[in-house]
């Protein structure tokens, strides 16, 4: 039995598609916003002089890292009415999304802090800024210069990584397309035009990011 | 409230699952690294027929979500005929994954490299395999130690995303137990749990390799 190609399918589809990529580019989008005070806070506890602080970063980060997001979804989404919280899954998806991406860029924005020299807080310190004021801004204006190629790295696997928030039944992208594929039985053609929606994504965000960096990394 | 009796329980039926999350990891850590070393290399062939499809696939593998990929092999090749159960359709789509993030990984490696290496080499004779082994490959290896052991931590905890097709292995062993007991809190912290101790080893050791790279280079 020869399997007729049929693209007729995904132009019918195309505005249910449409919303399934505006419900990703929406999560991801937020988790991206979101995600970054999350990274900038653990990472200042990660370097703080105090030790509790410390440790509390540090185990946040070891956590998050070395635990499958598929599983951090479930736990939040399933787990936790068992105590009680319940999220829809929305909010469960993400808050999953955020606090694993939190954790990765609080890697990155860590070793932004540190590699700022430390000739810059001496000299904000000798100028007479207050501690608060020199971290917001002397060190985190830097920070942020050096992390960006790693933090848009965290961003790129963040977009593929909103996929999953699929599993719980949010109607993006990859929800749509297995729907779809339910309805149709066009496997080929969906998840075909699927994955090519997801590189024009990825695409966009990497040049996003491409030029946010051309326009504030070299401006020294 | 928390139930550790049907953690006690369910254990044996966990660990079962985990030598199929380990196996699924090995297969596709060989398989991925084995495929990425020659994509790698074409991707720093001079030959455009070479270089155009290997980048091609390379951004195709790395620019879309695993499970995306899964789906195509598993939902979308039987249209072409092909027809795979979930354990060795997992299996491919993270492959190419792993194949597609290495050969990033080999690209950047080789390319970091400065070039007096590679006239040195060309100026005492040697041909590109005898170049590439015995003075591009061994300086190129030590650079990518840890972003590919980085990559080896991320591949294990995405074998969680071969539940979703429904593959055998330690999330849909869980996934099975809580269909039975309807603990999921419990089942659930207890396969994280799991999976943290596979990968925190890794990841403490990629730290560590990484701070070395750095001082001692």
């Amino acid at each position: 039995m020869a399997y007729q190609f049929d693209l007729s399918v995904i132009i019918k589809y195309l505005p249910l598609f449409l919303k399934g990529v505006f419900l990703t580019v929406e999560i991801s989008f937020l988790a991206i916003l979101i995600g970054l005070p999350v990274g900038i806070l653990a990472a200042v506890a990660r370097t703080s002089r105090f030790k509790i602080l410390n440790l509390v970063g540090a185990v946040y980060v070891e956590v998050f890292r070395n635990t499958p997001l598929l599983i951090q979804i479930f736990i939040i989404f399933f787990g936790l009415p068992g105590i009680g919280i319940k999220l829809s899954p929305y909010i469960s998806g993400l808050t999953a999304l955020v606090l694993y991406v939190g954790a990765y860029n609080t890697e990155v924005i860590r070793a932004g802090l540190e590699a700022v020299p430390s000739g810059q807080i001496e000299a904000a310190k000798s100028l007479g800024l207050t501690g608060v004021q020199t971290f917001f801004h002397i060190i985190l204006p830097q920070t942020f210069r050096i992390s960006l190629p790693a933090l848009g790295n965290n961003w790129v696997a963040l977009v593929k990584n909103s996929s999953l928030v699929s599993v719980i039944g949010m109607v993006e992208l990859t929800w749509v397309t297995f729907d779809l594929n339910a309805l149709t039985f066009r496997s080929f053609e969906l998840f075909g035009a699927a994955t090519i929606f997801y590189l024009i994504l990825i695409f966009i965000l990497i040049n996003i990011q491409a030029f946010v960096e051309k326009r504030f990394l070299y401006k020294t | 409230m928390f139930d550790f009796d049907v953690i006690i329980k369910n254990l044996p039926y966990l660990l079962s699952g985990v030598k199929f999350t380990l196996a699924l990891a090995c297969l596709v850590i060989i398989l991925g690294t084995f495929l990425g070393m020659i994509l790698g290399l074409s991707k720093l062939s001079k030959n455009f027929l070479i270089r155009y499809p290997a980048n091609l696939i390379v951004e195709i593998t790395r620019d879309t979500p695993i499970i995306m990929q899964m789906f195509f092999i598993f939902f979308g090749l039987p249209a072409l005929g092909i027809r795979l159960t979930t354990f060795p359709s997992a299996a491919i789509a993270m492959s190419l994954f792993a194949a597609g993030n290495t050969a990033e990984i080999i690209r950047g490696a080789i390319d970091s490299l400065p070039t007096g290496q590679f006239d040195a080499a060309k100026s005492l004779g040697m041909n590109y395999l005898q170049m590439m082994i015995y003075v591009i490959i061994p300086q190129a290896l030590r650079r990518m130690i840890p972003p590919a052991m980085g990559l080896f931590t991320t591949l294990i905890k995405d074998t969680s995303l071969a539940a979703i097709i429904g593959a055998f292995e330690l999330t849909r062993a869980g996934q099975e137990i809580i269909e039975r007991t309807f603990r999921s809190l419990e089942i659930y912290l207890v396969v994280a749990a799991i999976y943290f101790i596979i990968c925190y080893p890794l990841s403490y050791y990629t730290r560590k390799v990484e701070k070395q790279r750095v001082t001692g280079f």
